[in-house]
């Protein structure tokens, strides 16, 4: 008999306490590279709004408006160069592009990293403009320049309660076949109804077959997909 | 035991973890240490519940679920002590110190390079005078010629405060341009050390042909040896990044790169702040007609002996990080 040997790990997977292996969802160079986008497109609305309140204030008279412009300068380079790693530190590796696409920065081991982790990844940002998106296609891990200084990775922050568990499966039914039905279940309100409610009653079909007592439990007055759900989804 | 009741008796566990994370991420400062101990006591069962469902529940939603969770628990209850950033005072009096210390031989390379640079602007300005005209300008030949130095519109044209600030920003950019430069296998911090040292050894060289170098020295006299000083230390910082992704001899990669850029920070950031005190000093002291030369030479070299005397720390016994 022919023994399944466990697939080698990914480079994407680390080891947790007592040694479990966790799978980190790596984050591809296209949606860095849109939360990027989004960043800059903050950064250059913090510049404008920073021009403007010189210039607002830089109206109160001449003395004031030489301030205001060295006030400007100085705020530039801050928002320029600061926005990213303050952000990331402020927010635990999550600058408002990453927030919005839903990525996160961590270590290699899935933690989180350091002030002096955001601060290197995010100083050779010039360079990464330049290779970082070939560097990201190259790589396994999609690290960028700076992601392998600060070692430092972009994972997909993904909710947890998201996910469709089954809380009753029928009786004999597989892993296998259960994670069928939550697919099912999962996707049924992106199809097109006709499609969904005939699969629905396939399934159902396969319930009554296989669990006449589960299936005694099935609600007929209910649409074959609410049913299904119902029935698998209460404790 | 099968997959409905793996789930019903462990799903309470998972919904509390995850009640119970959300809480502490939104306010850490109210989990005691016995909330604490709690979430990471459902963290490990968590974690083992996680090891089961990916052997025996492969692709099921619990399998999946418990993988977010395994994953938002590791990142929330797992800091990376090793990047602890010491406080300002500890900073400046050791972790500085000892760095800048370490990459002597880096300042020391970077200096080589500057001057060697410097050395062939001189001679390349001497021969060919055409030289200076190409990176000055023909407005500030026009004033050389007259006896002027184009420095001279730095109080003429405008306020100091705001000269000041552009001198600093662009210092900083310059510095930072160096250094981040290391990570492009040390050729940025190459091109800042070889550009810098070459467009001031034109420059020299080209006010020497005006007759111009004493109003020249008297100009840079008071923030110049401290900005070489501080561009070739941050750039010293790029050449160790650029030493660690070319040639890791027999470490790992990721442990030299990640002390090597630890290092290259720390100069970064030792330097920064000094750059400030320099914005001001280039766009009050250097070009004010009315401040004798030799105090300018004075305060520069004052500023030179602080930084250097700061970045030494003689008070610090040599000792290994």
């Amino acid at each position: 008999m022919k023994i399944d040997e466990p697939a080698p790990p990914s480079e994407a997977t680390v080891l947790g306490l007592d040694n479990v292996p966790l799978e980190l969802p790596i984050a591809g160079p296209g949606s860095r590279s849109l939360a990027a986008f989004l960043d800059y497109l903050v950064v250059g609305i913090g510049v404008f709004a920073w021009g403007a309140l010189c210039v607002a204030i830089s109206t109160l008279g001449k003395q004031t408006w030489w301030w205001m412009l060295a006030l400007f300068l100085v705020g530039f380079f801050v928002i320029e160069y600061g926005y990213f790693a303050a952000v990331e530190i402020a927010r635990e590796g999550q600058t408002f592009g990453k927030w919005a696409i839903g990525l996160r920065v961590v270590t290699r081991e899935a933690a989180r990293p350091g002030p002096a982790a955001f601060l290197i990844r995010n100083a050779v940002r010039s360079v990464d403009l330049l290779v970082g998106v070939p560097l990201m296609a190259l790589d396994p891990l999609s690290r960028r320049l700076g992601d392998r200084l600060a070692g430092t990775l972009v994972v997909y922050e993904h909710a947890a309660t998201r996910e469709m568990v089954l809380r009753r499966t029928p009786r004999g039914w597989s892993a296998q076949e259960a994670a069928l039905l939550e697919a099912f279940l999962w996707r049924a309100p992106e199809m097109e109804a006709w499609r969904a409610e005939r699969l629905a009653r396939q399934l159902l079909k396969c319930i009554r077959h296989d669990d006449p007592a589960l299936a005694a439990e099935i609600d007929p007055a209910l649409s074959p997909v609410d049913a299904l759900g119902r029935l698998v989804k209460s404790a | 035991m099968d997959y409905a009741r793996f789930v019903r008796l462990r799903a309470p566990i998972w919904d509390q973890f995850e009640s119970r994370l959300s809480a502490a991420q939104k306010e850490p400062r109210r989990l005691g240490h016995a909330d604490l101990e709690s979430v990471a006591l459902a963290y490990r069962q968590i974690l083992h519940d996680h090891a089961l469902a990916a052997s025996r529940f492969p692709g099921t939603g619990a399998a999946r679920r418990l993988g977010v969770l395994a994953l938002r628990g590791t990142h929330w209850l797992h800091w990376d002590r090793g990047d602890r950033v010491p406080g300002p005072g500890q900073f400046f009096a050791r972790t500085f110190p000892l760095t800048f210390r370490a990459h002597l031989p880096h300042l020391a390379a970077a200096v080589a390079l500057f001057a060697t640079a410097l050395a062939f602007g001189t001679c390349l300005a001497i021969v060919q005078p055409a030289t200076g005209a190409a990176i000055l300008g023909p407005h500030a030949i026009e004033g050389l010629r007259e006896g002027h130095l184009w420095t001279e519109s730095l109080v003429t044209t405008i306020p100091p405060v705001v000269s000041s600030s552009g001198i600093a920003a662009n210092n900083m950019s310059v510095a930072l341009a160096g250094w981040a430069g290391g990570a492009a296998l040390g050729l940025g911090s190459l091109y800042v050390i070889l550009l810098n040292g070459f467009l001031l050894g034109a420059i020299l060289a080209t006010t020497v042909h005006y007759g111009l170098l004493g109003a020249m020295l008297a100009f840079v006299s008071a923030h110049g040896p401290l900005e070489i000083t501080l561009i070739l230390a941050t750039a010293a910082g790029g050449l160790s990044l650029g030493q660690a992704l070319v040639a890791a001899e027999d470490l790992p990669r990721r442990l030299v790169l990640r002390r090597a850029s630890r290092d290259a920070l720390v100069l970064l950031i030792g330097c920064l702040p000094w750059f400030i005190v320099l914005g001001v000093v280039e766009a009050v002291v250097s070009p004010a007609p009315t401040v004798p030369a030799p105090m300018k030479a004075a305060l520069g070299l004052g500023l030179e002996a602080c930084f250097l005397l700061l970045a030494w720390n003689p008070l610090l016994p040599a000792e290994r990080r």
